[in-house]
């Protein structure tokens, strides 16, 4: 009977998971296509990059789903009323708003890197080291870089050093943000008997909405010019605004409305 | 003759002396004529049905319309000059819109601002700003995010449909030009940037003109995922500078306050200051996402702007006299545009040494280039005429009933 029960859900999960994939990709494809979009060209650095992105994003569900199985029906009955009352609803919550301040300042920092350009220029050692990595990997991009006048600090590519942290930063903060699918598998997983049939479930979710992240790889792709990177990280910016905006919105109105 | 006909004042750089002026730059009187008889044909094509049908107000509107495209062709193929005349037309069209479609709404709704109800009842007009906006989630979701009908209705005749077939049969034949001839937002900021004598900003232009045009592309990303993500069209929410001389949502709460400050802020900047400024089309050239995804289909137009590498002598009046910096060094050494180049003729105008040339692709450049223009002319002012005509003609007759003359 229990054996059952778990194939039940773990199919269950995987067709919920597979059924909302596209909300999902429209949820987190502001934050993937920009970030996807300023590394460098190739299908086996985006694959990387995905990877890590998606890895992230699944410990973001790991989280929640103990969160939200520890909590348990206090969370499912406030959530389940939010949740039918839509986007609005939802977004009356200290939680989406603090994760979408956070989504905006780790879009700036990853995405458009300014630290690290503060970094290499304090920091002659780094300059250098970075030099050194572009060259070794991304001949073209340095020398187009190079080629480049002080005024295009903008146009310079291959300047975010933490491609991994980035990753595991905007995969995690995708992974916690607070999505019409995710509140349904965060009900579903809140009913289960165990801990872990709870993070079963939420990994078969993954699984199922994972697959729909899979053309993204196409953006390998695309060709990486000086004009394609700076267009990304102007999508970036704005992302960070649209996120920012939107977080500290909710986080006033929470504050004042309740 | 050319000068003295026209009503706005014409930048230094646009000026050639008569010395400069090319075989081709003034036909006589009667091959003028000859030349737009089928325009003139055309525009009592398109206007004779209100002739038959609708009052005198009306008939006034479509009299005048005839009279104006018609001319205005005839200036055209009169002095060999595209940009001047067709100015007269766009800021015509911009200034004029406005006063048609916001008549048209107060005497429907008694407002300019979109109550919910109509929005539940798709009755909201739709506009030609919304189709990137709209692709994503009618690919993913099979849903318009738009509150609009997608077939014309009694009460919204201009449905999702119709505006989207007229919009894509424009833009087979125009290409980017679509923002120089049909589209009735870009000539406000035309008239304000025509109005001043002289360009304040020019060097910072000049100095960050390789960014500031790819700022559309960024916005038109930004538009089409946060529009995909949360199934509202972003832009016509937050973004759209024109929606403070349009229609916009009623303001009833702190969000929709934010909102009309963010359309004021816009309009005022981006289609007021900023172009009397720089004497270039900031909107269109440096913010709207539309213009970006238009500039994808100059890929399949046939017409375009080429250069004469043998005649050009680099003295960048082009790239001066460019009003969406869809010139760059890069590219004139190219002898080609870049990909924004909405067609407005200002180059080729400017152009002391006749080096900027109108072609149609596949053909040699520089070889019967008049012939080129004349052939995209007939495409753009029979569209402009039927499309932005009609705007006019209801905007002229809307006026009419205004005047006191019965």
């Amino acid at each position: 009977m229990a054996v059952f029960s778990l194939s039940a859900s773990v199919g269950e999960a995987l067709v919920l998971g597979l059924a909302t994939g596209p909300v999902c990709l429209a949820t987190c494809g502001p934050v993937v296509v920009p970030w996807m979009m300023v590394q460098p060209r190739g299908v086996r650095g985006h694959s990387r990059q995905l990877g890590l992105f998606l890895a992230a994003r699944l410990a973001g569900y790991m989280v929640f789903a103990t969160a939200v199985w520890l909590v348990g029906s206090s969370i499912q009955r406030a959530w389940v009323g939010q949740a039918g009352a839509g986007r609005a609803g939802i977004g009356q919550s200290w939680l989406m708003g603090g994760i979408e301040v956070l989504l905006a300042a780790a879009l700036v920092v990853y995405a458009v890197g300014w630290p690290h350009r503060r970094c290499a220029a304090a920091n002659p050692a780094y300059a250098q080291a970075s030099a050194r990595h572009e060259a070794r990997d991304r001949p073209a991009y340095a020398q187009a870089s190079a080629r480049l006048g002080t005024t295009d600090k903008l146009l310079r590519i291959g300047e975010a050093r933490s491609l991994r942290s980035g990753a595991l930063a905007l995969g995690f903060l995708t992974g916690i943000n607070l999505c019409p699918p995710f509140l349904v598998a965060g009900v579903r997983a809140a009913e289960l008997e165990h801990l872990s049939a709870a993070l079963v479930f939420f990994v078969c979710f993954f699984v199922g909405t994972a697959v729909w992240f899979l053309p993204f790889l196409s953006m390998g792709f695309v060709q990486r010019t000086p004009a394609v990177v700076t267009v990304a990280r102007m999508v970036a910016v704005l992302l960070a605004c649209w996120y920012g905006f939107s977080g500290v919105y909710l986080l006033i109105e929470r504050t004042f409305y309740g | 003759m050319a000068s003295s006909s026209s009503t706005l004042s014409r930048p230094a750089a646009l000026r050639r002396p008569k010395a400069f002026r090319g075989p081709t730059a003034f036909r006589s009187v009667g091959r003028s004529i000859l030349l737009t008889l089928p325009i003139a044909l055309w525009s009592l094509l398109m206007f004779t049905p209100a002739f038959q049908r609708a009052g005198r107000d009306e008939h006034i509107g479509a009299g005048v319309v005839i009279v104006f495209m018609t001319a205005l062709f005839f200036l055209m193929m009169r002095t060999g000059e595209t940009y001047r005349w067709r100015r007269i037309f766009f800021v015509a069209l911009g200034f004029l819109f406005p006063v048609g479609f916001i008549a048209a709404l107060v005497a429907q709704r008694g407002t300019m601002s979109i109550p919910i109800s109509r929005m539940v009842s798709g009755d909201t007009p739709f506009c030609f700003m919304v189709t990137p906006s709209i692709i994503l989630p009618a690919a993913f979701a099979k849903t318009i995010v738009f509150p609009g009908s997608i077939l014309p209705t009694a009460s919204n005749p201009h449905s999702i449909a119709i505006m989207i077939g007229i919009w894509f049969a424009m833009t087979l034949v125009l290409g980017k030009a679509w923002c120089s001839y049909a589209c009735f937002f870009g000539g406000i900021e035309e008239g304000f940037a025509a109005l001043a004598k002289r360009r304040r900003l020019h060097r910072f232009v000049t100095r960050y003109s390789h960014i500031l045009r790819l700022i559309p592309w960024a916005i038109l990303v930004f538009v089409v995922l946060v529009s995909a993500a949360i199934f509202e069209p972003v832009y016509c929410m937050w973004l759209c500078p024109f929606k403070a001389v349009t229609e916009f949502p009623a303001v009833r709460n702190v969000e929709t306050a934010i909102q009309m400050g963010i359309f004021v802020a816009l309009f005022v900047g981006l289609v007021v200051v900023l172009p009397y400024l720089t004497k270039k089309r900031t909107q269109c050239g440096f913010f709207c996402p539309f213009g970006a995804f238009q500039s994808i289909f100059n890929k399949i137009n046939l017409f375009e702007i080429r250069f004469d590498r043998e005649k050009c002598v680099d003295c960048t009046l082009c790239q001066t006299s460019c009003p969406t910096v869809a010139l760059s060094k890069e590219s004139i050494a190219e002898g080609k545009t870049l990909l924004n180049c909405m067609k407005c003729g200002a180059c080729v105008d400017a152009c002391k040494k006749d080096a900027a040339v109108w072609h149609l692709k596949g053909t040699p450049v520089a070889v019967k280039p008049e012939r080129a223009r004349l052939l995209f002319l007939y495409g753009a002012w029979a569209l402009a005429t039927m499309f932005g005509g009609s705007i006019l003609a209801n905007s002229v007759a809307t006026m009419m009933h205004w005047l006191p003359l019965k």
